[in-house]
């Protein structure tokens, strides 16, 4: 490791000296990528652009943080003249004439794309294992998954192949993979950064986010790609602010929440026992935990599944090969267009939740499961709203166990979402949601805690990340510091 | 043939006069090149979303209005999933839930003077499909159309002729054309209506059986649609037959209606809430922004103009060419015989815009030479045979009407004191007649004038001349 494992700030200030120059950061990720092949992080590299970037950029005066870093987007965010699959065999040879809001976000920070990467399926899956491209692996142990759906993002950070990554988080997807992989990952308010340009898998929860080493960094590049897009009508128009402002600051007369559901049977001691200890760590500190209940927090799986489903079932609608995309061959009539594209195009896992959902939306079926559970999220806003009257942050374990086999069954759909059981709850609500790496289990797997904040409260939440950062002072670097 | 109730619903779509697309900047317009007015939101690439076109929220607010509708104060939009090439998307934005406008109505006249409520259950905003062009064993999809605005509008069953739904249609295409909404025209597709008729024997009876018909390409087709399909219809129930609910579209080929589809079930849409557009709340400005953006409407065009002396027939005549009623409301509050003005636009002028197929926009005509004109011609300077020889010049040119007349030798000496020498000197030569009217005779008038006239060739203005003489009698 040369730069890649150093701070982001260590990095800026290698460039704006001209000790280093945007292109040795950019071989040393593809030298990290090459030596980890294994890992099967990525989907697509982007290597003779970057190359280009690089050099192109030599000339150029460093003018913020950001300016030359490698960063990985994940396959769900459309890049023009870049590959885009998002992960499905439908996509293969998609390459897009635009760019997501996000990536020209990126873009005028004179940041550099070094690729696109693995992922479930559309997002569907909770392992990365839906991918047509073969699963991501765990760089902590090779055996086991690296969480999904943004796994390879989450590979790709925690094995310090780039420096930053861009995850999407409908059920989880940036939390929960950043979990099993020890790495910061923040999945910010619903709103706050644009969803043009991302594939939409469920409307209505889709968000973007950062995933990082660190939790300074992870600031940083949220400062970044936050902001009301007018192509994005549910983006939301905020006050701009630093998002690192509070870090560092003292955490003494927090107050902060962790639900019982979050610490209920369905964890592991294990996770529960870190969890634990860093509650003991943050009130001998000076903060406060109370635990609470939320009303209807245990309904969260449920309403997922119906609402994201019934989205899904729509928003995939349109992969039918007419326009772009896989078009399967010896195609004879309309009816062979749709049955035959889609039948081979998606895998197992997107067509079984495309067809619960087609179901869910389906005549009445609509109004008795997805308005429905659309009041009832509702509902369950207002009651995280309640305890964030008393409460600045809710913590809580941000999965049941730590990362499993790859060879696992993959059979019970419902074990899946078993994996997001913990994270769910805040794409309901709308709310922020962040990991922080708290600790390992017996055999060195990274664990994780959640932070969840009220809307636009990420600053908040960084700050108590940052803190327990410091305190805890984790070797987070998969092997140990080399 | 027994004698049936007909009931019959209307659902007319209009294509909206916006600049842009409904969820998309890109242009909206006909007859370009095929797929040259499209971009990936309306292609419907993975990642793109919608944004919402104000201009639609206001002619929906405005349409909503002409036809006496309610309006949703907070509304949404939703998902219509079905597949088919012509959808990008494989569904299409629409109102499911909260159209924009609803129990409303438009009030026609039938030829016996009677008129009637067309209710209007409900209009609601949605996005063109594209449009698809089969060849033999393929089909060409032009994506051109996806996305432009469309508001539907959708009658309650409550006509009962192809007569009144002929009425119904025109009446609507006049509102929604006159109200600057959509140019409706049936040919270009930018107004499509679909008919439902069904029959039964008496008022207490339940519907019948209901037929869609499709396809219709002009109102007359629509009246003559309507009637072929009551006369199926009936012939059907007098066998003792009965048919199943489907969907016909006419032909104007063969003049008749023809079968599409049976309809087997009710489709399923899977509608549910369009979650990329958040909700709308319409407030009370927008509608009163909405309101005022309606140009003067028709009926009240026919007031107007009857008011101020017009015959009804030409009124009528008026109102039915858009631009010159438009032109004729810029002189509603001028001091000129309407009656002479509207003779002259109806007449001659429209003569010349009919052959030159031109719109009077398009001409040289100013409100300030057309009431020249009206003056001279009314003061009767100018004959009709002037007129006709004038016309051309004065529509083409930007010559001012005195010079015209000069040029075709029609010389109006509006000069008060050139003219005034002259009566002067004419009064001088013709004592008698200054003494006669003295003395009460007025025919001395008459004489004096032609005197006048006759001094100076006829060119002085007549009105002129006239008061001038009185003064100088008056002395």
């Amino acid at each position: 490791m040369k730069y890649l494992n150093r701070p982001l700030q260590e990095v800026h200030e290698l460039l704006k000296k001209k000790e280093i120059k945007p292109i040795d950061l950019v071989e040393e990720a593809f030298e990290n990528i090459e030596a980890n092949k294994e890992l099967n992080a990525f989907i697509t590299l982007n290597k003779e652009e970057a190359i280009q970037r690089a050099k192109e950029l030599e000339d150029q005066e460093v003018d913020n943080l950001l300016f030359g870093i490698p960063i990985a987007l994940k396959d769900n965010i459309i890049t023009e003249g870049l590959r885009t699959t998002c992960g499905s065999h439908i996509l293969d040879n998609f390459v897009p004439i635009y760019n997501a809001t996000i990536v020209d976000k990126l873009l005028e920070k004179k940041m550099i794309i070094i690729g696109k990467t693995n992922m479930d399926q559309f997002g569907m899956g909770s392992s990365s294992r839906t991918s047509y491209y073969g699963a991501p692996k765990n760089p902590w142990d090779l055996n086991k998954i690296a969480g999904g759906s943004s796994g390879g993002s989450a590979a790709a950070i925690s094995s310090r192949e780039v420096m930053l990554a861009i995850g999407s988080d409908t059920g989880g997807s940036i939390r929960q993979p950043s979990s099993y992989t020890g790495i910061v990952g923040m999945k910010p308010t619903y709103g706050r950064v644009s969803r043009y340009g991302l594939v939409a898998f469920a409307s209505s929860l889709d968000q973007l986010g950062p995933m990082t080493k660190n939790v300074y960094e992870n600031a940083v590049l949220l400062n970044a790609i936050v902001g009301k897009d007018e192509k994005d009508l549910t983006s939301a128009k905020r006050e701009e602010e630093d998002f690192t402002r509070l870090i560092g600051e003292d955490i003494k007369g927090m107050k902060i929440a962790i639900p019982n559901f979050l610490m209920g049977d369905i964890v592991s001691e294990e996770v529960k026992d870190k969890v634990k200890e860093t509650i003991k760590c943050l009130e001998e500190n000076g903060a406060t935990v109370d635990y609470i209940d939320i009303k209807y927090i245990e309904n969260a799986m449920t309403l997922y599944q119906i609402i994201a489903m019934g989205e899904a079932s729509s928003n995939l609608a349109r992969f039918d090969g007419i326009r772009y995309g896989f078009q399967a061959d010896n195609i004879k009539n309309i009816e062979d267009v749709y049955l035959e594209t889609r039948g081979q195009g998606f895998g197992e896992e997107v067509k079984r939740r495309i067809m619960v959902g087609s179901y869910l939306l389906s005549g009445e079926n609509a109004k008795v499961y997805y308005n429905k559970a659309l009041s009832i999220r509702d509902d369950m806003r207002k009651e995280f709203k309640k305890a964030f009257e008393t409460y600045d942050l809710i913590i809580g374990p941000t999965t049941v166990t730590t990362a499993y086999d790859l060879t696992d069954p993959m059979d019970d759909p419902r074990k899946s979402f078993m994996d997001d059981v913990l994270v769910i709850p805040v794409n309901m609500a709308g709310l922020p949601g962040m990991n922080i790496p708290v600790g390992f289990d017996q055999n060195h797997m990274p664990i994780g805690m959640q932070i969840i904040g009220d809307s636009f409260e990420e600053a908040k939440m960084y700050k108590l990340a940052s803190f327990i950062e410091k305190e805890l002072n984790l070797d987070l670097m998969p092997g140990g510091e080399k | 043939m027994s004698n049936y109730i007909p009931t019959i619903g209307v659902e007319v779509h209009v294509e909206l006069k916006t600049k842009t697309k409904i969820f998309s900047n890109a242009r909206n317009g006909y007859g370009q090149m095929a797929n040259s007015l499209t971009n990936v939101i309306d292609l419907g690439y993975p990642g793109t979303l919608p944004t919402l076109n104000e201009e639609v929220i206001n002619l929906a607010i405005r349409a909503a209005t002409i036809c006496n509708c309610k309006i949703q104060k907070v509304m949404h939009f939703d998902r219509k999933n079905y597949f088919y090439p012509d959808i990008p998307k494989n569904y299409q934005i629409t109102q499911n839930d909260t159209p924009i406008g609803y129990d409303g109505y438009v009030e026609i006249t039938k030829e016996n003077g009677e008129t009637k409520k067309v209710f209007i259950e409900e209009m609601h905003i949605e996005e063109d499909t594209c449009k698809s062009a089969h060849r033999k064993d393929k089909t060409l999809l032009d994506f051109n159309r996806a996305g432009v605005p469309l508001i539907e509008i959708v009658t309650k069953p409550c006509m009962s002729s192809g007569e009144e739904v002929k009425l119904y249609l025109e009446k609507l295409r006049e509102l929604l054309s006159f109200g600057d909404i959509s140019d409706c025209k049936i040919e270009e597709g930018s107004m499509r209506a679909d008919v439902n008729v069904s029959i039964r024997k008496e008022e207490k009876d339940p519907l019948g059986v209901k037929a869609e018909i499709k396809n219709i390409g002009s109102i007359s087709n629509a009246k003559l649609g309507v009637e072929k399909e009551i006369e199926r219809q009936t012939k059907i129930y007098d066998r003792g037959e009965t048919f199943k609910p489907q969907t016909r579209r006419f032909d104007d080929k063969v003049n008749d209606t023809i079968l599409m589809r049976v309809k087997e079930t009710g489709n399923d849409y899977r509608y549910f809430p369009e979650p990329d557009i958040p909700y709308v709340v319409i407030t009370e400005e927008m509608i009163e922004e909405a309101k005022k953006g309606i140009p003067m409407l028709p009926d009240e065009r026919r007031k107007k103009y009857t008011e101020k002396g017009i015959l009804e027939a030409n009124a009528n005549k008026l109102v039915q060419n858009r631009s010159l009623s438009d032109f004729f409301n810029t002189l509603l509050e001028e001091e000129i015989d309407f009656k002479v003005a509207s003779n002259i636009l109806l007449g001659d002028i429209s003569a010349y815009l009919n052959r030159e197929e031109k719109e009077i926009t398009e001409t040289n005509l100013t409100k300030e030479r057309f009431i020249e004109l009206v003056k001279v011609y009314q003061e009767g300077t100018i004959t009709s045979k002037n007129l006709k020889e004038m016309l051309d010049t004065i529509l083409e040119s930007k010559d001012s009407i005195q010079d015209i007349m000069k040029e075709i030798g029609i010389e109006n000496i509006s000069d008060d004191s050139e003219l005034r020498n002259i009566i002067k000197e004419i009064l001088k030569k013709n004592p008698e007649s200054v003494s006669d009217y003295q003395n009460g005779h007025d025919r001395a008038i008459k004489f004096l004038m032609g005197q006048v006239m006759k001094e100076t060739k006829g060119k002085a203005n007549p009105r002129l001349a006239n008061d001038i003489l009185l003064e100088e009698l008056k002395g």
